[in-house]
């Protein structure tokens, strides 16, 4: 095993020297500068920093939807920036779950079918499905909403079931980008609980971007981000 | 849930939408439909008409006249062997008649030369007793089934016509008929709403200097397969006469009637095809406008794990299913109002343009056909747009 390989042993996501920089108008903003993270298999960790530091950025490169100028990206075994677009499309669907500040849930669609979205993306047969979307419903605990469309949740609920679309496919890696904030504090409250068991139960590896102290308090390690670089 | 159900489920997000583009590929359809069978059928008239019918009229234009004796030399007239070139041969005078009871239907007034008309018009069918009476009534009319339902004549009834082409009679006296019979027809090339009387009655009423005319001869070949030569041989036989004739055979003698037309069935042709082109500009302002409004959603799918491709897809599906969901209803459109209620009207008043004026189920695939390609076409910019979408910009816009 080369020194390369056992460094990235036990951590879900390793990033080494990475720069992002965007071009718009003959103007270049260097929004990443050589930065170095690396998170740990089983960690929940929030990352913190004012407006406009690269959070999103970051969070972006780390689920694919995005490259690096330069540098290397490893998130849980894959060498995204080596990897096609289809390649970390494809990736994604199987090893990432994204939670979005607004949820994205389809309105035409049910909490259950929503869940089930993912799954589409996989050989799966339909009772099989809605079995897995069912069970992802109960952990985040709206059994009882399956049937209801998004118009008719709460924004805590529709983020629930953001949460159980995110983990329907057993990824290893969640991703959430403010989750909470569009939420009030109770609701919040609930989906870091939700994610504190993720974690705990399921050994899911998540890194959340919030702006709120008590959010990041939940988590098990902190990390700042200031003019693109960690701290 | 499947990804179709899902292209389903969008289909339905805005009902007036998807009615209004309904509607308008519906409607689309049924005018393409319309010039297209317009098109075909007065195509298809020329089908009916037949090769081996002549007919020989004046070499400047129709109008003008020829001698009747004309019509004994294309009669006799025999080929390099010595054998008959022609079977039959009658003449005929368009006589512009009106009747003043029905001022404003026009009808056909066609003076025929009873005892050889049949025999060139054997289409044309008399019940033996009214063809006996035809031969025995000198100002005696036989007219088609249809213009006598239409008129509510019947056998036995009098009726005075005014011509403008011939003004009255030399006598004075009026344009006195009296049906003695009615005639269907055992082919469309014949239409049933013509006035058909005596030649020789109308030859006894008009001016001196109009006797013994005939508008045009109408002639069978003997050999259908030999038409062109025999017209050629006809117009020959009057090349050193002083007036000078063209023989065409019925089916080059519609199209040089119709030959003013055939621009306006350019046009028609022309327009239907437009008229796809803006059910396509309707489709796909549809599909855009929807597509535009979902983009986030795509955007979010897309961050899920969904491919371009598979994302591509279900834009064109819906497309495609918005195109069909019209084309139902502009088929079932079609066959009410363009088979049903216009195809009925146009066969019994304008019989001689549209001799049949059916929707051939070939038009009604062209039209589904048509609408399914533009369908899947309008989806194509939408499509690639949301196969391109920058997900991380996107959902910086929404977030
Ligand atoms: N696609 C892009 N094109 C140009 N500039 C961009 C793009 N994406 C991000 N930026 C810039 O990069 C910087 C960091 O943006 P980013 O969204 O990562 O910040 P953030 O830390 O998430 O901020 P916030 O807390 O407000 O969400 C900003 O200055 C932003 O304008
Ligand atoms: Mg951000």
């Amino acid at each position: 095993m080369s020194a390369e390989q056992s460094k990235s042993v036990g951590s879900a996501i390793s990033i080494k020297g990475v720069v992002k920089e965007f071009t718009r108008g003959g103007q270049t903003l260097r929004v990443l500068d050589s930065l170095d993270l690396n998170v740990p298999e089983g960690s929940f960790e929030a990352l913190m920093g004012p407006s406009g530091s690269g959070k999103s950025t970051l969070l972006n490169l780390i689920a694919g939807l995005d490259k690096p100028t330069s540098g290397e990206i490893t998130v849980a075994g894959a060498r995204l920036d080596k990897m096609s677009d289809a390649e970390i499309t494809a990736w994604r669907a199987a090893n990432v779950g994204i939670v979005f500040q607004s949820y994205n849930l389809l309105p035409v669609l049910t909490a259950l079918e929503n869940v089930e979205l993912p799954l589409l993306l996989h050989k799966m047969s339909s009772a099989e499905r809605k079995k897995r979307a069912q069970i992802a419903l109960d952990i985040v605990g709206l059994s009882d909403r399956m049937g209801h469309y998004p118009r008719m949740l709460s924004g805590g609920q529709e983020q629930r079931v953001a949460i159980a679309r995110a983990i329907v496919n057993d990824p290893k890696v969640i991703i959430g980008d403010e989750p909470t904030g569009d939420l009030d504090r109770n609701s919040a409250d609930e989906i870091l609980k939700l994610f504190e068991q993720l974690n705990r139960e399921l050994g899911k590896t998540i890194i959340m971007v919030t702006h709120d102290p008590e959010a990041a308090e939940r988590a098990t390690v902190i990390r700042r981000l200031n003019k693109g670089v960690l701290a | 849930m499947n990804l179709p159900g899902l292209a389903v489920r969008n289909i339905y997000r805005n009902p007036v939408r998807l009615a209004l583009t309904i509607a308008g590929v519906a409607v689309a359809l049924l005018t393409f439909v319309t010039l297209r069978t317009a098109v075909m059928s007065w195509d298809e008239a020329k089908n009916y008409t037949l090769k081996d019918r002549l007919v020989t009229r004046h070499k400047v234009t129709f109008v003008m006249d020829l001698p009747k004796n004309y019509a004994d030399d294309v009669r006799d007239l025999k080929g390099a062997d010595g054998k008959p070139l022609i079977r039959a041969s009658t003449f005929l005078n368009w006589f512009g008649g009106k009747d003043p009871a029905h001022e404003n239907d026009f009808f056909a007034t066609i003076a025929a030369d009873h005892t050889t008309f049949l025999t060139v018009y054997d289409e044309i069918k008399i019940p033996d007793d009214q063809l006996k009476a035809f031969n025995e009534t000198r100002n005696g009319a036989v007219v088609g089934d249809l213009l006598a339902a239409k008129f509510n004549w019947k056998v036995g009834d009098n009726i005075t016509l005014e011509s403008p082409i011939f003004g009255a009679r030399e006598n004075g006296e009026p344009w006195a008929f009296k049906i003695v019979g009615l005639y269907s027809t055992t082919s469309k090339a014949v239409d049933r709403l013509t006035f058909y009387f005596r030649w020789d009655y109308m030859n006894d009423g008009v001016r001196a200097e109009a006797k013994d005319r005939v508008g045009w001869i109408a002639s069978r070949s003997v050999d259908a397969a030999h038409a062109a030569e025999v017209t050629a041989a006809i117009d020959k036989r009057f090349d050193d006469a002083d007036t000078q004739t063209l023989t065409q055979d019925e089916a080059t003698f519609f199209q040089g009637f119709m030959g003013m037309v055939s621009s306006v069935l350019a046009i028609m042709s022309y327009l239907s095809y437009i008229i796809l082109a803006i059910l396509g500009l309707i489709l796909a302002n549809a599909i855009s406008m929807s597509v535009r409004e979902r983009t986030n959603e795509y955007a979010s799918m897309k961050a899920i794990g969904f491919h371009a491709k598979t994302l591509a897809s279900l834009i064109l599906t819906e497309s495609t299913l918005i195109a069909l969901a019209g084309a139902i209803p502009g088929v079932i459109l079609s066959y009410l109002i363009v088979d049903v209620a216009l195809g009925d009207f146009l066969e019994y008043n304008l019989a001689n343009f549209f001799p049949v004026f059916r929707v051939k189920i070939w038009t009604y695939a062209e039209a589904v056909a048509a609408a399914t390609v533009i369908g899947l076409l309008a989806g194509i910019v939408p499509a690639l747009t949301v196969a391109r979408l920058n997900v991380v910009e996107n959902l910086r816009r929404v977030a």
